[in-house]
């Protein structure tokens, strides 16, 4: 793994998704893409790092700091894990686990700033708009697979070969 | 010959202990997680007041790439607007200042008929208005947005002050730091401001209610759609009444029928902002 380039591509996406795609209404999450690409690319525990790290700076860019990074940490390393045993090598099945991915990470993100900020901050939570993570999760699952041939060329990892570790 | 051979053996033994060595105190999968995993609880358990450090710390460093790609995005939502005819945004902001100047209006002719002869200064006349970037405007999820201006830039920011969108309030300063400062959206859910519904005159506490709007609970009489919504004066914070919304809906209370709750949306498009102004009453 290259951790450099990895720390470039992270930030850089970070900035893009904070401030470009921050205000169109119909927006990929860019760092749930590389969440997936890293958990089917790159030998587990290089997944378990990249996903705690891509969870941080998903923390950074949002609202409170903790419940994305346990959250894409979890996530990251259970598709790690899951991919050990099934190979996700077609884009429909990317698209879908992008989906899916999405769609958990964001709720469980939710709940746990919920948490946080009710028992711990004692201050309100903003609403979950159920209709914006659907359709976040959906662009993110359309435009993800097609994230994954740039990024593999920069991160210098094949996309069109199976590693198993 | 045989030395040189048993030399190479040895370093290769050498280093082949040194590979074994070297797995035997590499961490495991499960102790990676475990770490990483007892790190963001740490993070998570921390006060917000501590952890906000790393976001204005990434908010200081990529200042000017954030503001590139949010202009960047708003060029590209941009509607190119047709010969004699302004945009939307302009025909809100003049708007606003209009409603902004009548209510000025308004109490200056109350104070005239209250007090003639005497002398009183014209409203906002000794304030101070700090204008800023956007560096990361809010978004549906977000009620809040981050300006280019902190304690670094001796403009007097304190928490607390009123901020100016299109000549509209659109929230207060929530956190100053060194080079940039929080703007609290009347929209969160923590925002609490006092307003005067305008045609009623009647004084409320104004609430945010997260995706966009604000709530005004339990009034006595209907309002209409449209009407106007303005900040209450507040002594050493803003000394005229400010437009902030406009009623976008009214709704029986659900525990009290008779009563009404008005949902307030912003009297600009928060999100399409690209600088703000602070205002700042008696700048020293």
């Amino acid at each position: 793994m290259r951790w450099f380039r990895f720390a470039v591509l992270i930030i850089v996406a970070s900035v893009l998704q904070a401030g470009f795609l921050e205000l169109l209404n119909f927006k990929p999450d860019l760092l749930l893409i590389l969440l997936v690409f890293f958990a089917i690319y790159c030998k587990t525990s290089d997944a378990i790092i990249a996903s705690f790290t891509i969870g941080f700076a998903a923390d950074i860019i949002g609202s409170a700091m903790g419940p994305q990074i346990i959250s894409f940490g979890l996530f990251g390393t259970a598709l790690a894990y899951l991919h050990r045993v099934i190979a996700i090598k077609k884009i429909p099945y990317q698209s879908l686990v992008i989906f899916i991915t999405a769609t958990l990470t964001a709720v469980f993100a939710h709940l746990l700033t919920f948490l946080k900020l009710t028992f711990l901050e004692g201050r309100p939570t903003p609403p979950m708009i159920f209709a914006v993570l659907l359709v976040t999760s959906l662009c993110s699952a359309l435009a993800g697979p097609f994230f994954f041939l740039p990024t593999g060329w920069w991160m210098r990892i094949k996309t069109n070969r199976l590693r198993i570790h | 010959m045989r030395e040189e051979k048993y030399a190479i053996r040895d370093t290769r033994y050498a280093i082949r202990n040194m590979i074994m060595a070297s797995r035997q105190t590499k961490v495991s999968n499960q102790v990676l997680f475990i770490l990483l995993l007892l790190v963001g609880g740490i993070i998570f358990i921390a006060p917000l007041s501590w952890t906000r450090e790393f976001q204005s710390t990434f908010d200081n460093i990529f200042s000017w790439p954030l503001r590139f790609t949010t202009a960047v995005s708003l060029s590209t939502r941009a509607q190119k607007a047709l010969p004699d005819v302004v945009s939307r945004r302009e025909h809100n902001r003049l708007q606003n200042h209009l409603a902004n100047v009548m209510q000025q209006l308004y109490q200056e002719h109350k104070k005239v008929e209250k007090l003639s002869g005497l002398r009183s200064r014209f409203p906002l006349e000794g304030a101070d208005l700090v204008v800023a970037d956007v560096i990361r405007a809010s978004t549906g999820g977000q009620s809040e947005i981050i300006i280019n201006r902190g304690k670094n830039d001796n403009d007097d920011l304190a928490k607390g002050q009123f901020v100016l969108g299109d000549n509209s309030i659109i929230g207060t300063i929530s956190d100053v730091s060194s080079r940039t400062a929080r703007v609290r959206l009347f929209t969160d859910s923590a925002s609490k401001i006092a307003v005067k519904i305008g045609k009623l005159n009647i004084d409320r506490i104004m609430q945010g209610g997260g995706s966009n709007s604000a709530t005004v609970r339990m009034i006595k009489h209907k309002v209409k759609t449209g009407d106007e919504v303005f900040a209450r004066k507040k002594p050493g914070l803003l000394d005229t009444p400010m437009i902030i919304g406009k009623v976008a809906g009214c709704q029986r209370n659900k525990e009290s029928p008779l009563l009404w709750d008005i949902t307030v949306e912003p009297a600009c498009n928060i999100e399409a902002l690209n600088d703000v102004a602070v205002i700042i009453i008696n700048p020293q």
